[in-house]
């Protein structure tokens, strides 16, 4: 969590004692749809580093992914009344940001993905570099930013935003079989990746 | 449920206690699932590890607040363009609010004098497509080189700038429509007012764009002709004449009617727009030279 909105001058006593503790969803959706400002404060308290990382799985651009978090807090606000409650707001939230991230993947006519994908290929390790190589961190860094980004986010949902793999399907807005044949995917990839490493 | 996807939901901690148990049995005596959980592990790690590094910055839920906020487009749009609307209203002369208005009570007064509605009929679009000649370009524009030199486009000046000298004109040619009513029964108002408003619309537009590429004089004899044309009476002028009465037939027939007259007036004010920035070109020669 983000420790951003800590010290905030013009927050009241009750606010900052609120922001300590962890913020009820539901009270915070309702405090949304009645269009509470400090909902969105205490929203991004809770989840803004979550939405923030997911951004940024998808699209490997910090400014990019400042955007699309912005824009999902806005979309959040403007569509609260549409949560009806029936999965975790988290999920939705997810939802919202991987909606917004294709947009803009799609509307930029020089994807920056395409060109962190290449430069990933394109960085062979130098001699100095080979040695560390087989630090675990590297290969496994190197693996998961050499997946494709539809690939890179059912990582992020599951590992680090911890959904199961229905929710993974509804923020993805596909099957759930493709998740799963998504996460197969990805670990040959990395096994792959791995044995490469090995030989080495 | 299979064991990987089991195992994925192990090392994503998903798992209840009692499906944990389970499956730890099965991962003691399974190499591959081991395997594979090292690895979903070290994945899980490194996303961990790198989310950790990149905070997400402080100041976006306030950024946030700021475009919630913030006044919508269609209110910006309409701020703009009542913005434009003043404006342009201070550039565009005097004289032709007051001499419209003048003329157009003669003509009333002329029409109630002879108690025929063809008066109006005849001279509001003259009024009309006169005052719309006289709104744009270096002739009419005390400050033509300043208009030209703003950031805001030629067309969306002239656009401006049309749509006050036709809503006054609209305004006017009403009031002398209800003045009418002097002489004629309320039911006729509807149709009165159709008689002129499409010729007018036309006439205008189709002085507005000439004006645009020959100048003042030039259109309003052009358009002035053209109107005028329609009240020919070739028996007048003799039987050689008599061939082209088919002709003039047609030609009147498009003067009353509505639909055509519409849909020509806006493709000239659509064409006279998109003129407009291309006289802006000429002028910045001129200006050059």
């Amino acid at each position: 969590m983000p420790t951003a909105d800590l010290a905030l001058p013009w927050k009241s006593q009750e606010t900052q004692a609120a922001m300590t503790q962890p913020v009820d969803d539901l009270d915070l959706i309702r405090r949304l749809q009645a269009g509470d400002d400090d909902a969105v404060r205490d929203l991004y308290a809770q989840y803004g580093q979550r939405l923030y990382a997911y951004a940024l799985r998808l699209t490997n651009d910090p400014a990019t992914a400042e955007d699309i978090t912005q824009n999902t807090l806005v979309t959040a606000w403007r569509t609260a009344r549409t949560f009806r409650g029936e999965g975790r707001l988290i999920a939705w939230l997810l939802g919202i940001v991987h909606h917004t991230a294709m947009k803009a993947i799609r509307n930029s006519t020089n994807y920056l993905d395409d060109v962190a994908e290449e430069t990933i290929s394109e960085d062979q390790p130098s001699p100095e570099e080979q040695a560390q190589v087989k630090d675990e961190r590297r290969w496994v860094r190197q693996g998961i930013q050499s997946l494709s980004s539809e690939h890179r986010a059912v990582l992020e949902l599951v590992f680090y935003q911890e959904l199961s793999l229905n929710e993974a399907a509804q923020v993805l807005n596909i099957p759930v079989g493709t998740v799963k044949s998504r996460l197969s995917y990805a670990r040959n990839h990395l096994r792959g990746v791995l044995a490469r490493t090995e030989e080495r | 449920m299979n064991h990987e996807e089991q195992l994925i939901r192990y090392a994503a901690n998903q798992l209840s206690e009692n499906e944990r148990a389970e499956f730890e049995q099965h991962l003691a005596n399974c190499a591959d699932c081991q395997t594979d959980l090292l690895l979903w592990k070290s994945v899980a790690d490194e996303i961990h590890a790198s989310n950790a590094t990149v905070p997400a910055p402080v100041h976006l839920a306030d950024s946030a607040l700021e475009a919630i906020h913030a006044p919508s487009k269609l209110t910006r749009a309409f701020k703009s363009m009542t913005q434009l609307l003043r404006m342009q209203l201070l550039l565009i002369h005097n004289e032709l609010w007051v001499g419209s208005a003048a003329l157009m009570f003669i003509f009333l007064a002329m029409a109630l004098l002879v108690a025929r509605v063809e008066v109006l009929h005849f001279f509001v679009p003259i009024v009309a497509a006169g005052t719309v000649t006289l709104i744009y370009g270096s002739e009419h524009d005390p400050a033509a080189e300043l208009t030209f030199a703003t950031p805001i486009s030629p067309w969306k000046i002239l656009l401006a700038r049309l749509t006050l000298v036709s809503a006054y004109n609209v305004f006017l040619a009403l009031c002398a429509t209800v003045g009418l009513l002097l002489i004629l029964p309320p039911q006729a108002l509807g149709e009165l007012i159709l008689g002129w408003l499409a010729p007018m619309t036309f006439l205008s537009a189709l002085a507005l764009l000439l004006s645009l590429w020959i100048g003042t004089s030039n259109a309003l004899f052009i358009s002035y002709t053209l109107w005028a044309a329609q009240y020919l009476a070739l028996t007048s002028v003799g039987e050689w004449f008599a061939f082209l009465a088919p002709w003039l037939e047609s030609y009147r027939q498009f003067w009353n009617d509505p639909a055509l007259l519409f849909i020509f007036g806006f493709a000239l004010v659509l064409f006279a727009l998109w003129s407009a920035g291309r006289e802006q070109v000429q002028w910045r020669r001129t200006i050059a030279l």
